[in-house]
C-alpha cells in the first residue's frame, strides 16, 4: 500500500542518523485557570524518542499525557525548556498525524472529504488528492463508506476514518490520544491489532496516549509511566516483546504479565497517594 | 404523501369554516369563499393586484436583501473576533429588543415617505435576528474541530471557510428566516404609516371603506408570500443540514 520511496524520503530527510527523532528537555506548562491559581500541567519533563519507535504513554488522568502530544505537535508551546521534533520546534502541518479521543470528524463532510481535508495542502492536485484519500479510506477498510458522514458510521469506523486521516498524510510522527478509549471492548481489539498492521507497515514514529495498561504494553516499544499534580516523567520501561504481536497470544507471555503487575501496582499506588484523585486513601487491597 | 394529503385535508376543513362564519356573521363583514375568489379575479383583471404586489416585493426584497447584506458579515465579524463582538454585543441586544417600529416618525423625519423610508423600516426589522442568529453560530464553532485543523496545517482562512462558516449555517438560515418574517410585517407597517401604497396601501383602503372580499384577498396575498418565502428557507435547511439534526437557537 505504501510506496517505498515514501520510506526513502523520510530517511533522507533525518537530521543525523540515529538522533532522537522527538526531544523534550526540561520541558513545563502551567495553565491559568479563572481562579487565579494555574494548574502545574507538566514539569521539568525530558523524553527522547527515537526514530520508528512506538511508545506509549501512561498514566492516571492529570498527568500531562496530552499535554504533552499537543506540543509535540506544535499546537501549544511549552512556558520553558524545549520541543525539538526532527531537530526543530515543531509546527503543526501535514508531517504530523493527530489522531484525537473524540475522533473530531467534520460532520457535514463525507469520509472521503474528511480525510481530504488533511492533504488540501499537501496534494493542491484534486485528482491526487482524491486518489490519495482513496487509498487510505481503503487501508483502514472503509472502502464502501467514502461517501458516507460521520453520523452514518458506528464509533469504531469513526475512529478508522480518523485514522485514515491521520495516516493519509504518510507522516513521519503519528500522535494518538486515547484514540480507541470511547469504542467497545470487541472493536478496541480489532482495531489495535489493526494500529499495529498499519504501523509495521509505514514504521513512523508513534505517541500514544492511554489510560489502559494493557494497551500501552500491547502496543508499545516502550511504555512511558507518568504521574499526576505536577505532570511528571516517572519511568521509562522498554517493553521487548516480540513483534509482530497479533500472530501469537501477547497477553500469556510471562514478559507481559510480569509488567503489567508491576505497572498496575505503580498506577494504583500514584492514585490512592494522590490528593486530588478519588480514590484518594482508601485501601484496595494490594498488588494484582 | 400521507401528511400532504393531512394538509389537504386541513385546508378544506379552513375553508369550510370559513364559509360557515360567512353565512353566520351578520353584515357581511366575512366574505364567502367564493366572493372572495371573484373579488380576486376582479382585482387581478383590473392589473391593480400586480401593481400593489410589484411595488411590496420591490421594497420587502430590497430590505430584507440589505438586512442580508449587512446582518451576516456583521455577525460573522462579531462572532470571529472577539473584542469586537464583546463590545457591540449589549448595543445589539438593546437595539433587537427596541420595538424598532417606534423608529419610524423619526424615518420619516429623515427620510420622508418614499422607497427609502419603507426599505429601511424593513431593513430595521429583519437584520436583528439574522445579525444575532450568525453571531450565535460564529461563537458556537466547534473548538475541538479548530484545532484539529490546526493539527493539519490548515490556515486561518482555511478554518474560517471550511470549518467555521458551515458550522454557522444551521442559524444563519434560522436567523434568515425570522427576518423573513419580521421583514414581511414590517412591509405592511411601513406601507400603512408611510405613503400608502401597495398591499399594505390597499388593505388600509379595503379595510376602511368595508369592501371585505377585496380586502381578503389582500391578506391571503400576503400569507402566500410569507409561506413561499420561509418555505424556500427550509428547503434549503433541509438540503445543507442533511447530515445532522440541528440544535438551534431561535
Amino acid at each position: 500500500m505504501i510506496a517505498p520511496d515514501a520510506l526513502t524520503q523520510a530517511s533522507a530527510s533525518d537530521v543525523k542518523a540515529n538522533a532522537p527523532r522527538i526531544v523534550l528537555q526540561g520541558v513545563s506548562k502551567t495553565f491559568s485557570s479563572n481562579k487565579g491559581s494555574g494548574t502545574v500541567a507538566l514539569k521539568d519533563v525530558d523524553l527522547s524518542v527515537r526514530d520508528g519507535a512506538f511508545v506509549s504513554l501512561l498514566g492516571p488522568s492529570g498527568c500531562g499525557k496530552t499535554t504533552v502530544l499537543r506540543m509535540v505537535n506544535g499546537l501549544i508551546k511549552p512556558d520553558s525548556g524545549s520541543v525539538l521534533v526532527s531537530g526543530k520546534v515543531p509546527e503543526p502541518g501535514p508531517d504530523m498525524g493527530f489522531v484525537f479521543q473524540s475522533f473530531r470528524l467534520i460532520p457535514w463532510s463525507s469520509v472521503r472529504g474528511n480525510v481530504e481535508f488533511a492533504l488540501a495542502d499537501l496534494l493542491p492536485d484534486k485528482a491526487e488528492r482524491r486518489e490519495r484519500a482513496d487509498r487510505y479510506i481503503e487501508l483502514v477498510g472503509l472502502k464502501r463508506f467514502g461517501d458516507a458522514y460521520p453520523s452514518e458510521l458506528s464509533g469504531g469506523m469513526r475512529q478508522r476514518v480518523a485514522l485514515a486521516r491521520a495516516l493519509a498524510t504518510e507522516p513521519k510522527i503519528l500522535l494518538m490520544d486515547e484514540p480507541f478509549a470511547s469504542i467497545d471492548a470487541q472493536t478496541r481489539e480489532l482495531m489495535q491489532i489493526e494500529l499495529m498492521r498499519l504501523w509495521t507497515v509505514r514504521r513512523s514514529v508513534a505517541l500514544f496516549v492511554t489510560h489502559s495498561v494493557d494497551e500501552a504494553i500491547l502496543l508499545a516499544d516502550q511504555v512511558v509511566l507518568m504521574g499526576p499534580r505536577p505532570g511528571r516523567i516517572l519511568e521509562v520501561i522498554d517493553v521487548g516483546l516480540e513483534r509482530p504481536r497479533w500472530s501469537y497470544d501477547v497477553r500469556a507471555e510471562p514478559r507481559f504479565i510480569e509488567l503489567r503487575a508491576y505497572l498496575w501496582d505503580r498506577i494504583r499506588t500514584l492514585v490512592l497517594t494522590d490528593p486530588e484523585s478519588d480514590f484518594y486513601g482508601r485501601d484496595l487491597g494490594s498488588a494484582v | 404523501m400521507k401528511i400532504a394529503a393531512y394538509r389537504l385535508a386541513f385546508l378544506a376543513a379552513l375553508i369550510g369554516l370559513w364559509w360557515l362564519a360567512s353565512t353566520m356573521v351578520a353584515r357581511n363583514l366575512v366574505p364567502s369563499p367564493w366572493a372572495t375568489v371573484l373579488a380576486a379575479q376582479r382585482l387581478i383583471a383590473e392589473g391593480r393586484l400586480m401593481s400593489a404586489l410589484g411595488e411590496s416585493l420591490s421594497i420587502y426584497l430590497g430590505g430584507y436583501g440589505v438586512a442580508i447584506l449587512v446582518g451576516i458579515p456583521a455577525g460573522l465579524v462579531m462572532g470571529t473576533i472577539r473584542p469586537i463582538g464583546k463590545t457591540l454585543e449589549i448595543f445589539v441586544y438593546a437595539l433587537s429588543a427596541t420595538p424598532r417600529v417606534a423608529f419610524i416618525p423619526l424615518i420619516i423625519v429623515f427620510l420622508g415617505l418614499g422607497p427609502q423610508a419603507k426599505i429601511l423600516i424593513i431593513f430595521l426589522g429583519a437584520v436583528m435576528p439574522i445579525l444575532i442568529n450568525t453571531y450565535a453560530g460564529a461563537l458556537n464553532s466547534d473548538q475541538e474541530l479548530i484545532e484539529m485543523a490546526r493539527s493539519v496545517g490548515a490556515k486561518k482562512s482555511r478554518i474560517f471557510t471550511q470549518i467555521m462558516l458551515p458550522g454557522a449555517v444551521p442559524f444563519i438560515l434560522v436567523g434568515l428566516r425570522v427576518g423573513a418574517t419580521i421583514g414581511l410585517i414590517n412591509t405592511v407597517v411601513a406601507e400603512l404609516y408611510t405613503a400608502v401604497k401597495g398591499l399594505g396601501g390597499l388593505l388600509a383602503i379595503y379595510g376602511n371603506t368595508f369592501r371585505m372580499a377585496e380586502y381578503f384577498v389582500i391578506v391571503l396575498t400576503l400569507a402566500l408570500i410569507g409561506v413561499i418565502v420561509t418555505e424556500a428557507l427550509r428547503f434549503l435547511e433541509v438540503r445543507l443540514g442533511r447530515w445532522r439534526r440541528s440544535e438551534v437557537i431561535v
